[in-house]
């Protein structure tokens, strides 16, 4: 019994050393998060391989697609015969993944989804493509600013907060996104928390109802012109209190995905709260 | 026949009135403060009244439709207008044009309604004359040609722009304020004028062209008539609100069952049930899981397809 546990524990130590110790050299990533992540940990110039989604640093804008996240090319992938593969449970579909190990292709599978899921996954990649130093650092980083913008005392009365995410049709952020943890860690209350979905089409009578304090509205990709878009929704919205007082804000696309850069997001945000 | 017609304006009423009044927040009108008040005149009533207009519109092309074509299975969908106007909506809503700001998106779908029944219209041309078979057959093939179209369009963009499309054309009335009713009020009553004045020269198509012209009929002139209203119509719906499916199917066989086939009595019939049942999905689809809003044209399917299965089994014929 306790030689078979040695084996088994000894067998586990020299792969994990083996998989730790070897730094992919060709990696394929199937989501902008990621993507960032990788070139945030300095793994930038391994990435073979990105989704046409992935514009996040420049420079992977010039790596090779392989088509976009839920429907990416296996063949685009295999072509690029990368020793590992990163994809996430959000947005990538599973049988994808399945489909790669069947091919003999190493995956890592990137399970965080929520903001305090975060630096635990940046530091589980980091460990798991030999980079643990540079993870776990990336991964403090967030942590620092995660616990430096939390607010320790709620205040009496919440801020009351809405984040649209598109004006017409009428979609917002819910209940389960980076952007509700991210109201949530500053203190605020997402009024669309009680709607089903993530990113739920909301009622535009549940808004003058509950009539919050500030207003965001994300930028998106960037080709569309948000402020013309909102102005309908915005009008009809004239007697909220949020739109009375000014406080509707256009906020940057950073908290749409979840990595490197969404501590900035919730930075901006939290400016935009205090205001 | 004229009873029965009054009940059902009543019961469009009856529609119209609980659709601003329920809802996941009952407004009573008389006691209602600043926020209901605003609710009822600036979301609810534009919201209804372009239920209202939509599903006039849908029922009253569908029986038009089923008589010109002579076919049961016709539905002002099925000339290709609302894939025209989705495909050309979608295509805005994807690349994120905003040249006209929120007139964009319904402008468009317009425009790409008018320019399908408009090339339907040539296809189903010939020897002077608009042909059933031939404008069903342009409008399944463009239907065809676009809906792929629109699907290749899908699968290069993003995840949002695509649920944003999707959510457009299974109809969103979420957004429908004053500004644009005008216009569609303007369309929809006038082609449901010309078809109700066509009403009779419909029946006499029904009964075959030459019979028709016996009767003292230019078949190829009361089809064309008729197709314009019906382009009206179907264009002025789809970009108040997308496609809203089932009513302009089924509603005109579910009036049939009450009043027989008389276009005269089945056109009006059909646009006042199609307006009612539109502001009874429109009610549902805000109050079944809010805050959340579902699509109407889900629902409308969801509530009248049950219905006209019944109706079906428990009554005679589908005649046209």
């Amino acid at each position: 019994m306790k030689k078979a546990f040695l084996a088994v524990l000894g067998l586990h130590l020299f792969f994990a050393a083996v998989y730790a110790g070897e730094v992919p050299s060709r990696i394929v990533s199937l989501a902008p998060n990621l993507t960032e992540i990788l070139f945030a940990m300095g793994l930038g110039d391994r990435v073979v391989g990105v989704t046409s989604f992935c514009d996040y640093p420049e420079e992977a804008k010039r790596r090779q697609k392989v088509g976009g996240m839920s429907n990416p090319s296996i063949e685009a992938v295999v072509s690029l015969k990368p020793d590992l593969v990163v994809v996430t449970t959000d947005g990538n579909p599973m049988e994808f993944e399945g489909r790669l190990r069947s091919l003999k292709i190493k995956t890592y599978v990137f399970r965080s989804r929520r903001l305090q899921e975060l630096p635990q996954g940046v530091r589980g990649m980091g460990a798991a493509l030999g980079v643990k130093e540079r993870g776990d650092a990336l991964a403090e980083m967030m942590e620092h600013t995660i616990r430096r913008l939390g607010i320790k005392n709620p205040p009496e009365r919440k801020r009351r907060l809405l984040f649209i995410v598109w004006p017409e049709p009428l979609i917002v952020a819910g209940t389960g996104t980076v952007i509700d943890d991210a109201i949530t860690l500053l203190g605020g209350e997402n009024i669309a928390a009680g709607a089903k979905g993530t990113y739920p089409k909301y009622s535009v009578e549940e808004i003058l109802h509950n009539s919050p304090d500030v207003i965001l509205i994300g930028k998106g990709q960037g080709h569309e012109d948000m402020e013309k878009v909102s102005k309908r929704l915005l009008d009809r919205l004239k007697n909220v209190s949020a739109v009375r007082n000014g406080k509707v804000f256009f906020v940057s696309d950073l908290l749409y995905r979840l990595g490197p850069r969404t501590c900035r997001g919730i930075e901006e945000m939290a400016g935009y709260i205090g205001k | 026949m004229k009873l029965r017609l009054s009940i059902f304006c009543v019961l469009l009423v009856l529609a119209f009135g609980s659709s601003l009044l329920l809802g996941s927040r009952v407004i009573n009108p008389f006691t209602t403060n600043e926020t209901g008040r605003e609710i009822l005149f600036s979301i609810r009533a534009p919201r209804s009244v372009v239920a209202t207009l939509m599903g006039t519109a849908l029922g009253a092309s569908g029986a038009v439709l089923q008589g010109i074509l002579r076919n049961p299975l016709a539905d002002p969908y099925i000339l290709g207008i609302s894939s025209g106007a989705s495909l050309s909506a979608a295509v805005g809503i994807i690349m994120g044009l905003t040249m006209f700001g929120s007139f964009t998106i319904p402008l468009l779908a317009f425009i790409g309604a008018v320019i399908t029944g408009g090339i339907v219209g040539m296809m189903g041309w010939k020897r002077g004359g608009l042909w059933p078979e031939r404008l069903l057959l342009a409008g399944i093939g463009l239907s065809f040609l676009f809906s792929s179209l629109l699907m290749l369009i899908m699968s290069v963009s993003t995840d949002e722009g695509v649920r944003r499309a999707i959510l457009w054309i299974f109809g969103d009335l979420s957004m429908s304020d004053w500004s644009l009713i005008p216009y569609g009020l303007v369309f929809i009553t006038s082609g449901l004028f010309i078809s109700i004045a066509r009403a009779k020269a419909l029946n006499a198509l029904i009964l075959g062209d030459e019979f028709a012209y016996s009767l003292g009929f230019m078949p190829h002139l009361e089809r064309f008539i008729l197709f314009i209203s019906v382009g009206l119509m179907t264009s002025a719906s789809v970009s108040l609100g997308g496609m809203i499916g089932f009513i302009g199917l089924l509603v005109p066989h579910i009036v049939r069952f009450f009043i027989g086939a008389d276009n005269r009595m089945l056109i009006p019939a059909s646009a006042i049930c199609g307006g009612t049942l539109l502001c009874i999905a429109d009610l549902l689809s805000r109050s079944v899981a809010p805050p959340t809003e579902l699509p109407a044209g889900i629902v409308t399917a969801l509530i009248g397809s049950p219905y006209f299965l019944y109706l079906l089994r428990k009554k005679d014929v589908l005649g046209v």
